[in-house]
């Protein structure tokens, strides 16, 4: 169920491992298909009921339903539940790549020497004096424990390891064997929208294992890949993962904030599911180095989740937000994405914030009844 | 080289009025996945016994279960799954009844 595209820099799996790994993908689509629509239940027919009787109207926004929904039992078995399992998710794939992570140091050093057989070569380059933004080191995004950044011994590549492997089970294989949803679903985008657009060179930022970055280098064969992301494991694995799957892509480590790249130097700049991740300060800025690297003409595209349109909606997309340390996302929830663009420097007629369904399923990463992704479109 | 951490840096959130429940849950699920690591390694070795052949321990890690004897575990899981959660399915169910009636009562 969790169909996964093996590699020589995922580690081997024994018995009890691959087990575990499938039960608690299976224990996670069972909380997402039968016992988290309950508390949209719950709350329609008993607690919202009871804030009317109370207040003579509706819980106007998603603090007031926090305050109703925390003390209701099923919520809380519901929430106790989702946290544990989304913790043996990270465990249970820490544990083979704790027992193989020499040999995995090592695949990743051979295949980084490797020509392609296109006859390029991927390229790494980090930047161990770069300062990490504290929206990766105050808490551990989606609970990993180490977070994308931690390096725990030389040449580390863990924290991507883990990360491949973990969001391949968190979205119950939803992503697809190359965890590729998000990439192909804002590619289909640009061929809908943009058909016969031909960047000749392309940034992703906040590329981590560039699950994403490598669906813009196989569409796009004959541009100049690059990916950026501040931690330095994951960019170790992505690039040795874009050289055992054969795509050239430069991967280096900087802070999207404020980058080295020259200005007016990308055609296409993307990002998927990334910016949630940030922080307030650092959206507005993230936004003005895409305005400043973007040749005229350019186009920037930011991949996001919307979060919800009711109360209740937005309540439950924001459980992430709270218990899953995506402490920015619920401040995302009612940020105007064209507002940030605009203070960047976007012109208002060049920009859109669009929403988007590829038809694909995501199922899992549904709190709502209806998906789409919420796209910011922008061009210089 | 430090040891990895095995759990996560950030607020660590407890769900119900006294922790000691949320611990209580978070054994209740470790406990169950490590019976579905015992129904599938049970279902392992009864596969491999069937084979017919002289039984090699190495055998239990090598084994890949084919697409049939793989939907059967998954099936299985999804029972033992289904087992361990029915009490908080029943309570829910009793609380949406509880709210009709309640419904169906103040209805003039």
């Amino acid at each position: 169920m969790t169909g996964f595209f093996r590699h020589s820099m995922q580690p081997e799996v024994n018995h009890d491992e691959r087990a575990r790994q499938e039960f608690v993908a299976s224990f996670r689509g069972h909380l997402s298909g039968n016992v988290m629509p309950g508390t949209y239940a719950v709350y329609a027919s008993r607690l919202e009921p009871a804030f009317r009787a109370q207040h003579g109207r509706t819980p106007a926004d998603q603090d007031e339903v926090r305050e109703v929904m925390t003390h209701d039992s099923y919520y809380q078995f519901w929430s106790a539940m989702q946290r544990r399992s989304q913790e043996m998710m990270w465990e249970s794939v820490i544990d083979p790549t704790e027992r193989q992570l020499p040999q995995l140091i090592q695949r990743a050093k051979a295949l980084s020497r490797k020509s392609l057989p296109s006859g390029g070569k991927g390229t790494l380059r980090l930047n161990p004096k770069l300062s990490i933004p504290n929206y990766h080191t105050a808490a551990d995004i989606h609970l990993q424990p180490g977070g994308y950044h931690s390096d725990f011994t030389a040449d580390d590549v863990a924290a991507g390891v883990v990360y491949d492997k973990g969001i391949n089970i968190y979205m119950g294989g939803a992503l697809g064997p190359e965890n590729n949803l998000m990439g192909d679903s804002l590619l289909a985008y640009v061929r809908e929208r943009h058909a016969g657009f031909q960047p000749r060179r392309i940034l992703d930022i906040g590329c981590a294992i560039g699950n994403s970055t490598l669906v813009w280098g196989r569409a796009f064969p004959k541009a100049k890949l690059h990916g950026i992301d501040v931690g330095a494991p994951v960019l170790r694995y992505a690039h040795a993962r874009a050289q055992a799957m054969g795509v050239a892509a430069h991967f280096s480590q900087q802070n999207a904030e404020s980058t080295d790249f020259d200005s007016a130097s990308f055609d296409l700049i993307v990002s998927h599911i990334t910016l949630h991740e940030t922080s307030r300060s650092a959206l507005v800025r993230i936004l003005r180095e895409c305005h400043r690297l973007l040749k005229p003409g350019g186009l920037s595209l930011h991949l996001e989740i919307p979060r919800g349109r009711t109360a209740i909606e937005k309540f439950m997309h924001n459980w992430e937000s709270y218990n899953n340390n995506e402490t920015f996302a619920r401040f995302m929830t009612d940020i105007d994405l064209k507002a940030e663009a605009l203070k960047a420097g976007f012109l208002s007629d060049q920009t859109r914030v669009v929403e988007f369904t590829p038809g694909m399923d995501v199922s899992q990463m549904n709190y709502a009844e209806n998906f789409s992704w919420k796209i910011l479109a922008a061009t210089r | 080289m430090r040891d990895p951490p095995r759990r996560s840096k950030g607020h660590q959130p407890y769900f119900f009025d006294d922790p000691a429940i949320d611990q209580l849950h978070a054994a209740v699920l470790a406990l169950t996945s490590e019976l579905g690591v015992a129904f599938d390694r049970i279902d392992t070795l009864e596969r491999l016994l069937e084979r017919d052949e002289k039984f090699v321990r190495a055998n239990i890690d090598k084994f890949v279960a084919d697409p049939p004897a793989a939907e059967q575990r998954a099936a299985r899981r999804a029972d033992l799954i289904g087992r361990v959660l029915r009490p908080f399915v029943q309570y829910r169910e009793d609380l949406l009844e509880r709210a009709r009636h309640t419904r169906q009562e103040s209805k003039p």
